[in-house]
């Protein structure tokens, strides 16, 4: 709009040069990319560094007063530790990993938490690294109902970090009445504002629950079809405001969902400071699960990493990180750490179920490919968009 | 010329990764040997070779532009959506013309493509509707104060396009400020009515998507109508009263006339990227409302299904191209502001 001085006109000339010094920078710059390609980052001498990238809400932090577990775990070591939140959905992770681990590279984290299944095919597509389990004597403290498990059944390449319960999580604010069971999700006065989880197995566990069906004994699509069905009734009819990740704790404490599929411990955890915000293992029963540590194939920084593990299985501290989160620990002896710290906590059937709810709990069964492709289908027309 | 060629073609190579291994220094010191040999020649040569040489060298900078950033990324996108996958999890797609993609992307998602439209649509025109009165007010009102208010139209967006969609579904929460304030005033039955509300909700409904789109591409549309409208010379209006035209009849005959280069320009602005948008959907939508993005951005980031993805993101293209050829066709200017 103003016009410019002669002072800052390029003559001809000048533009042909500049042009031309221009072109021969675009043109050296692939060159150059490809000469910088080849270098990975290395690792700095000096201390030893860790990168765990696991879920939200899933370590106690440093706060009121409490040391976190990171970083009692730095201090007492002296191995520099990033803990990242990176997680948000198991197959979200995966497809961020999948063209690294996919193509023969490593990923930045040295141990990642995916949930069991998910656990399950990153062993079995040999992108899993063996755990160095003669630095990690802890591993003797894994709770005998963990040890060689369906997803991992020689046990060397996984370590459960914490399990938990899939069940309702509600806002009684919201709903003005306790909920009891998965039928109540599909209640008309919540049209709009119920949440379900992308989380296939947990989602449509429930559902199955609640129609008789059982989760554990699902061999082919066939088998769930109903759940499906009714996800699908549900979706179009507009009850279900939004599919989300662990990020579904967000619209819970607002008030936009009366009721969602949650997880146990998040939302005990959302309790201490919004107490409107409950959880309730559905009369239909609820699904259990557990997530993992795995160190992803090329892993940089093993010995750390053994180090944490290690450290996370020492009942003292793994109690401090179960009076925190609130999830089911795979440690044992924790119970007992707990009780000095909190007898209370100690005593809550939904960090430690008694044989009655253990009989409401199921796990989802191992799915074969070929069925898990299909449900992944399935789900995915329905969530995803 | 031929030399260019061979660089451009150099060039896509490189980007499409048509060559690897080895190979690619091959290529690369072929890419710099050709066009060191032009340089060399331009330089040394008498002013003959250099006055055939200079339109080539001038059209260099947009050639290479061309072929690495256009070109070589849609050559591979229209590979990979004609490509199968080894399995399920494999990383590795075989070109094998697999149209069966192309089904899919139709079959499946149709929905998705008509609501991408849709909205991209109705928010183009809302923000016509809002955009042209606020560019008219700030060209001819705004006197010394133009810039503060145009600078006032820009500042928010100086926040990143994701906080301030997030921050939407905040202010539209069920127990947020606005619907708080309807409920309060009675308007909810109203807005029920109108279909923006549903079952007191604000957020998630199809309404906020729209909304969050016509916010966000605000001053993609005032923008350009402000710079033609800018441009008018006032003394056409004046003109137009002299020979007894009313204020309204000068509007439609000279000045709308003269701004419709700055709402065609604003028109392409704004409908061709909201068309592909998947962040309003994303926060300010609910599983019924998802647009085309969101699809684009599910397949290609959570189901790992990057042939189909790659047909869905051809179609969205050849169809938002189709629809802007028309556009321009109809309502086309020689002069874009």
């Amino acid at each position: 709009m103003s016009a410019s001085s002669p002072k800052n006109q390029m003559t001809r000339r000048q533009f042909l040069a500049r042009s031309g010094a221009l072109g021969a920078l675009g043109l050296s710059l692939p060159a150059f990319l490809a000469a910088c390609g080849g270098s990975g980052s290395s690792s700095s001498g000096g201390a030893e560094s860790l990168f765990f990238d696991n879920w939200p809400l899933y370590v106690d932090p440093t706060a009121d007063g409490l040391t976190g577990t990171v970083d009692r775990f730095m201090a007492e070591t002296g191995v520099k530790m990033t803990y990242g939140e990176g997680y948000n959905d198991n197959n979200e992770y995966f497809a961020k990993i999948q063209p690294l681990l996919g193509n023969g590279k490593s990923i930045e984290a040295d141990i990642i938490a995916p949930t069991f299944w998910m656990a399950g095919r990153l062993i079995n597509l040999g992108w899993a690294e063996k755990l160095p389990k003669d630095q990690i004597p802890n591993f003797a403290n894994l709770e005998d109902g963990f040890v060689n498990p369906p997803w991992d059944p020689t046990g060397e390449y996984s370590m459960p970090w914490q399990g938990g319960v899939a069940g309702i999580a509600y806002n009684i604010d919201v709903t003005g009445r306790e909920i009891k069971s998965v039928a109540d999700l599909f209640a008309p006065e919540f049209k709009g504002k119920i949440g379900m989880l992308t989380e296939m197995r947990d989602t449509i566990g429930l559902i199955c629950m609640s129609l008789g069906i059982d989760p554990s004994k699902i061999t082919s699509f066939e088998d769930a079809a109903p759940a499906f069905e009714k996800l699908a009734q549900a979706k179009a009819d507009g009850q279900i405001r939004a599919f989300t990740g662990n990020d579904y704790t967000d619209d819970l404490v607002s008030g936009n969902f009366a009721a969602c599929v949650g997880w146990s411990g998040d939302v005990l955890q959302l309790g201490k400071d919004s107490p409107n915000v409950r959880f309730v293992i559905p009369e239909e029963g609820g699904t259990r699960w557990c997530d993992t540590m795995i160190l992803p194939k090329g892993v940089k920084n093993s010995v750390a990493a053994a180090k944490w593990m290690n450290f996370c299985y020492d009942p003292v501290q793994a109690a401090q990180i179960t009076q925190y989160v609130q999830y089911l620990s795979p440690v044992k002896g924790v119970r007992d750490e707990l009780a000095k710290l909190d007898p209370e906590l100690a005593e809550n059937p939904l960090l430690f179920p008694d044989d009655a709810a253990n009989a409401r709990l199921r796990a989802f069964a191992t799915l074969s490919e070929d069925v898990e492709a299909k449900f992944d289908e399935e789900f995915s027309a329905i969530t995803g968009a | 010329m031929g030399a260019m060629i061979i660089a451009s073609l150099c060039l896509v190579a490189l980007g499409a990764h048509w060559v690897s291994g080895p190979m690619v220094s091959v290529v690369v010191l072929a890419l710099v040997l050709v066009l060191g040999s032009v340089l060399g020649l331009a330089v040394t040569g008498g002013p003959e070779a250099r006055r055939l040489l200079a339109p080539y060298g001038l059209l260099k900078p947009g050639m290479l532009w061309l072929a690495l950033f256009f070109l070589a990324p849609v050559w591979s996108l229209l590979r990979i959506s004609l490509s199968t996958k080894e399995s399920r999890f494999s990383v590795q797609y075989n070109f094998s013309w697999a149209f069966q993609n192309y089904s899919t992307a139709f079959r499946d998602f149709g929905k998705q493509f008509e609501h991408a439209f849709v909205y991209a649509a109705i928010a183009t025109v809302l923000t016509i509707l809002i955009g042209y009165p606020l560019a008219y007010v700030i060209a001819f009102r705004g006197g010394k104060y133009k810039n503060i208010l145009l600078g006032l139209v820009v500042i928010p967006f100086f926040t990143s396009y994701l906080i301030r969609t997030i921050a939407w579904s905040t202010i539209l929460a069920d127990r947020g400020v606005v619907v708080r304030v309807l409920h309060a005033v009675g308007l909810e039955n109203v807005f029920e009515w109108m279909h923006i509300m549903d079952n007191g909700k604000l957020l998630n409904t199809p309404a906020a998507v729209i909304g969050g789109l016509t916010y966000n591409f605000l001053p993609f549309m005032l923008l350009p109508i402000y710079v033609s409208l800018e441009k008018i010379d006032t003394n056409l209006v004046n003109a137009a009263g002299d020979l007894y035209s009313s204020a309204s009849r000068a509007f439609r005959k000279v000045v709308f006339p003269l701004s419709i280069p700055g709402v065609f320009a604003g028109t392409l602005l704004t409908f061709i990227p909201a068309a592909g948008d998947f962040v309003n959907a994303q926060f300010l939508g609910n599983p019924n409302t998802t647009m085309i993005g969101n699809s684009i951005q599910d397949q290609f980031l959570k189901q790992n299904n990057y042939p189909v993805a790659s047909a869905m993101a051809a179609v969205l293209m050849v169809s938002i191209a189709t629809l802007v050829l028309l556009y321009t066709r109809i309502f086309g200017t020689e002069d874009l502001a």
